[in-house]
């Protein structure tokens, strides 16, 4: 269909980059319209060129030569122009940017030819979605619906450009509440699974679930309209929950219940505890220290603790002998030697470390467990991923949301890490993972000091192409977040904009037309920008078909924390239905809390055929504590004699 | 055919010439002293249209013409001039946007056909191009040609603007009026139709002298005169007609804002001359800025105008560089 025409004047001439066009005053066309320059074959300047652009731009005037004219024609009252018998002559012109041309070469001026509504074809042709469209092997992924002038033309992205090897990474941004960040990335996350080339392999996800119930009922279904239903059957998508969703979620302080949104008792079944002991969190102490603590002192010290004493029979040079395992163990060790260096009052040094150094780390060490309780055990076995497990088209929920934002950071950190180890290895399970981090400004701020988790950030923007890692990030401006992890993103999304953030100079290549339209962009609607796409395109996409995290609390409301008896109960009826509560109730009724959380935690890790003979053959041989070694009185190391007091 | 007439000529042996000479202003009224009859009063009247209700007809139509012309070549002295005529009507209907309804357009080529070289002659006749020859008189002196030119080249547009002008009159729905830029006397079906106005912007010809005139050309705005009879002279028919101020002329010059209006010599014409002239006058919002005659020039017709310059022949618009010497020619 016919909708304009190109026109070119001196002063606003046709380019190979851009080129104006008119439209009747009631058109279809708006700004981010796609529409297609060729003409008729009859007395226009084509030659069988196609020119493909996207209205950047639009401007209406009339013949008014200055506005004291109108004046005086109504003789200073607004009402008698509104009455005029004529109405004035007005233009719609347009400004678009040029998407491609065919043919590609020699490029040329758009020429003066007749201007067309894309058709879905078009819109394939002017994204060059046709080079990944067709052919032995696809790579399409449907990421939302070009709606202009009652079109509903799917717009695809490459999974070599989103996913990797070519580029990779997408980074979202938006107000929050009205930009759709997470509903788009859940979209996109079932676009994926249901459309991720078989050829590429398997692929799954890593969310990690930051504030609230955000991602908390992925394996639920939401509530969809037609129109929703109508798009999903656009994009070629089965509007359905995710088919296989695992969840973890660290416990709170009392060790038992789980600290998660996810607590309702239709759910809470399905969230596996999230816990780490010394072990697996030594090798990311450094997240963990503060800022000023790092130095090159305490990190050769905890390296000298990874390679050297933890998991390894350690003499203490004073007699001792240690099997480091747990950070009681760890303590056990730190104390022998303080005990160690007093008594043979020898130096402040240990195996060329000074001991001012050791006690920090000591400190900062000790300190973990304390403020990341839940997360790190003191002592006892730790629950983690499925690391070389990972099973295909899953969506791994980690649930960070209520924890410390120290403990945030090591998660974080360890579970990028350890995804990064196994790809490099091959042997996570799956080819691709897609990691979807919200609130990045928070994890790589644009500026402020170079953190583990800013630096991890940066190499898997850079690097993570090449091993299938993808991250998907997510916040509300943009320009807070390091210009390496948001330039490294092969896809970008924005959501409905701030002003001042339209501001930034990031936005500067957007024109004021373009910025007025993210700045008042409706739910739903999204613009992209794709390795394929020369220009940005919006699209629109369905709301998911989870149930959404506000609604899903309303739905399965969190249950309040049971009583440690309770919550024990509920642990081992999970393992085992047929496990009578009251018999759980007697057993733990004299024990320390942290013999039976330390039994619990066992048992939950070796999933015996009988759960609870086996937490009672734990709690029986009192697994836990070695006896905290007797303290010798240590007599000060500069008596003074003399001292009245 | 547009250049490819001018192509054949040039190509015959005539010299190329690009001359843009100072176009037509318009039809050019009478410039002598005819007289006029009273008809609404026994002398000319100054009526004020105050509390007048306008006349407000369900459709408008407005017709007004263009002309442009250029000399392309030269046969020995003899101008070759390629001109282009052209008349739209456009209908105004209660979305008060103006559409085009009938348009009409010639090209012609004017010159002294037996002043030129006879390969120059023959080519011009093969070319299939409309030729109108202006008087063997004017043929000698270029600047006299040019006139003569310029007379034949409005007198093809006149012919055409009437033709399309009687064709819409014919067709008129029983609540259009057509309003015509300039006389509607040179027309007999116009003069005698019911709903055909006549907007005359320039004021060469005389109907009144002494206190009569002084009365018509100091007419206040928001005024009209009475209706009188213009006397007639050659062909012009029996028509009724009457002044009309749209915008105060004190500060400005007599004529500024001053509209002749023609319609049929009917009493009822009398009888709705002010309702007309209400009308015209809400015709003046919005102001046809930034033509230079915006003071009485419809919006509506500037419309018309507006729509055929934008169609005319881009070639035969003068520019600025058309008069600097051709090197490669």
């Amino acid at each position: 269909m016919i909708v304009g025409r190109v026109v070119a004047t001196e002063l606003k001439p046709a380019t190979p980059h851009q080129f104006h066009f008119w439209t009747a005053n009631e058109t279809s066309i708006g700004i981010g319209a796609i529409v297609k320059v060729e003409g008729s074959g009859v007395g226009d300047q084509v030659s069988g060129r196609v020119v493909y652009g996207v209205v950047t731009d639009a401007f209406a005037y009339s013949d008014l030569a200055t506005p004291l004219h109108d004046v005086v024609g109504a003789e200073g009252d607004p009402e008698r122009a509104a009455a005029a018998p004529t109405v004035r002559q007005e233009i719609r012109l347009w400004t678009a940017a040029v998407l491609r041309q065919i043919p590609e070469e020699p490029l040329q001026p758009v020429p003066l030819a007749q201007v067309h509504v894309a058709t879905d074809a078009d819109v394939a042709q002017a994204l060059r979605m046709d080079g990944y469209l067709a052919g032995a092997h696809p790579t399409g992924i449907p990421v939302g619906l070009y709606t202009s002038g009652g079109l509903e033309a799917p717009v695809y992205l490459d999974a070599d450009f989103l996913l990797g090897p070519e580029a990779a990474h997408l980074n979202i941004s938006g107000v929050s509440g009205l930009a759709t960040k997470t509903s788009a990335v859940e979209v996109l996350l079932a676009s994926i699974f249901q459309h991720f080339p078989t050829h590429k392999g398997r692929v799954a996800a890593v969310c990690f679930n930051v504030k609230g119930p955000d991602l908390c009922f992925l394996d639920q279904a939401g509530t969809l309209d037609d129109a929703d239903r109508r798009r999903y059957e656009r994009l070629g998508l089965a509007p359905q929950p995710f088919e296989r969703v695992r969840y973890f979620a660290p416990f709170k302080a009392d060790g038992v219940n789980l600290n998660t949104l996810r607590t309702h008792g239709d759910l809470v079944g399905d969230v596996e505890p999230l816990v780490w002991g010394l072990r697996d969190v030594l090798d990311y102490a450094e997240v963990l220290l503060n800022r000023d603590d790092i130095d090159a002192k305490a990190d050769a010290f905890i390296d000298f603790l990874s390679d050297r004493v933890v998991g390894k029979e350690f003499d203490d040079g004073f007699g001792g002998s240690h099997a480091v395992t747990t950070f009681a163990d760890l303590d056990r060790l730190f104390r022998a030697i303080f005990d160690g260096l007093e008594l043979a009052g020898r130096s402040d040094m240990w195996r060329t470390h000074h001991i001012a150094t050791m006690r920090k780390v000591r400190n900062r060490l000790g300190n973990i467990s304390t403020r990341c309780k839940g997360l790190v055990t003191d002592d006892g076995p730790s629950n983690d991923l499925p690391w070389g497990r990972f099973e295909d088209r899953t969506v791994y929920v980690v649930d960070v949301a209520n924890v410390d934002p120290l403990g945030q950071d090591l998660v974080f950190a360890r579970v990028v890490s350890k995804l990064r180890e196994h790809l490099e290895r091959r042997d996570l399970g799956v080819e691709a993972v897609v990691v979807f981090v919200d609130e990045l400004n928070k994890y790589a701020p644009a500026d402020g000091p170079d953190t583990y988790v800013k630096k991890m950030l940066l190499d898997i923007s850079e690097r993570g192409r090449y091993l299938g890692l993808v991250l998907f990030g997510a916040e509300q401006f943009r320009s807070q977040v390091h210009r390496r992890v948001v330039g490294n993103a092969g896809t970008i999304v924005f959501g409905r904009m701030d002003a001042d953030e339209l501001a930034t100079p990031g936005y500067q290549v957007l024109s004021p037309a373009t910025k007025i339209k993210l700045a008042t962009l409706p739910i739903g609607e999204l613009m992209v920008r794709h390795p394929h796409f020369t220009q940005p395109i919006f699209v629109r996409f369905p709301r998911p078909a989870v149930l959404r995290g506000r609604d899903g609390v309303e739905r399965f409301p969190p249950a309040a924390d049971l009583p440690f008896e309770d919550a024990v109960v509920r642990q081992l009826v999970r393992l085992e239905p047929r496990t009578r509560p009251n018999q759980v109730k007697d057993l733990i009724a004299d024990r320390v809390p942290e013999d039976v959380r330390r039994a619990l935690a066992r048992t939950r890790q070796v999933r015996p055929a009988d759960p609870f003979a086996y937490f009672r053959k734990l709690l029986g041989t009192r697994v836990a504590p070695t006896e905290a070694a007797m303290r010798e009185a240590v007599p000060p190391l500069n008596p003074i004699a003399d001292e009245p007091y | 055919m547009s250049a490819s007439w001018v192509d054949a000529v040039i190509a015959a042996g005539a010299v190329p010439a690009a001359y843009v000479p100072e176009a037509s202003a318009g039809r050019a009224d009478l410039e002598e002293f005819t007289g006029a009859d009273p008809v609404e009063d026994p002398e000319l009247r100054v009526h004020p249209l105050g509390e007048v209700p306008p006349l407000a007809p369900g459709a408008a139509l407005f017709l007004d013409g263009i002309e442009r012309w250029r000399v392309v070549g030269y046969g020995g002295v003899t101008p070759i001039i390629r001109a282009h005529v052209a008349a739209a009507v456009r209908r105004r209907g209660q979305d008060r946007r103006p559409r085009t309804v009938r348009e009409a357009a010639r090209e012609l080529a004017v010159t002294r056909l037996d002043a030129l070289a006879p390969p120059v002659h023959d080519a011009l006749l093969a070319a299939g191009v409309a030729v109108v020859e202006f008087a063997a008189d004017d043929a000698g002196q270029p600047a006299r040609a040019l006139q003569a030119a310029r007379r034949e080249v409005e007198r093809a547009r006149l012919a055409l603007e009437q033709a399309l002008a009687e064709q819409c009159a014919a067709a008129l729905g029983a609540d259009e009026w057509l309003v015509v830029d300039g006389v509607l006397s040179d027309s007999a079906v116009l003069s005698e139709h019911p709903r055909t106005l006549g907007v005359i912007k320039s004021h060469g010809a005389q109907f009144f002298e002494g206190l009569e005139l002084e009365r018509a050309l100091t007419l206040p705005a928001g005024h009209r005169t009475s209706v009188f009879r213009p006397r007639r002279r050659g062909a012009r028919r029996d028509i009724h007609s009457w002044y009309v101020r749209l915008w105060p002329w004190e500060g400005n010059d007599l004529l500024y804002g001053l509209l002749r209006v023609e319609a049929r010599a009917d009493p009822a014409t009398v009888a709705q001359a002010s309702r007309l002239s209400a009308w015209l006058e809400r015709e003046r919002a919005p102001v046809s800025t930034p033509d230079p005659r915006w003071d009485r020039l419809l919006y509506p017709i500037h419309d018309v105008e507006t729509y055929l310059r934008a169609r005319a022949p881009r070639d035969l618009i003068p520019y600025s560089a058309s008069r600097l010497p051709r090197i490669a020619s």
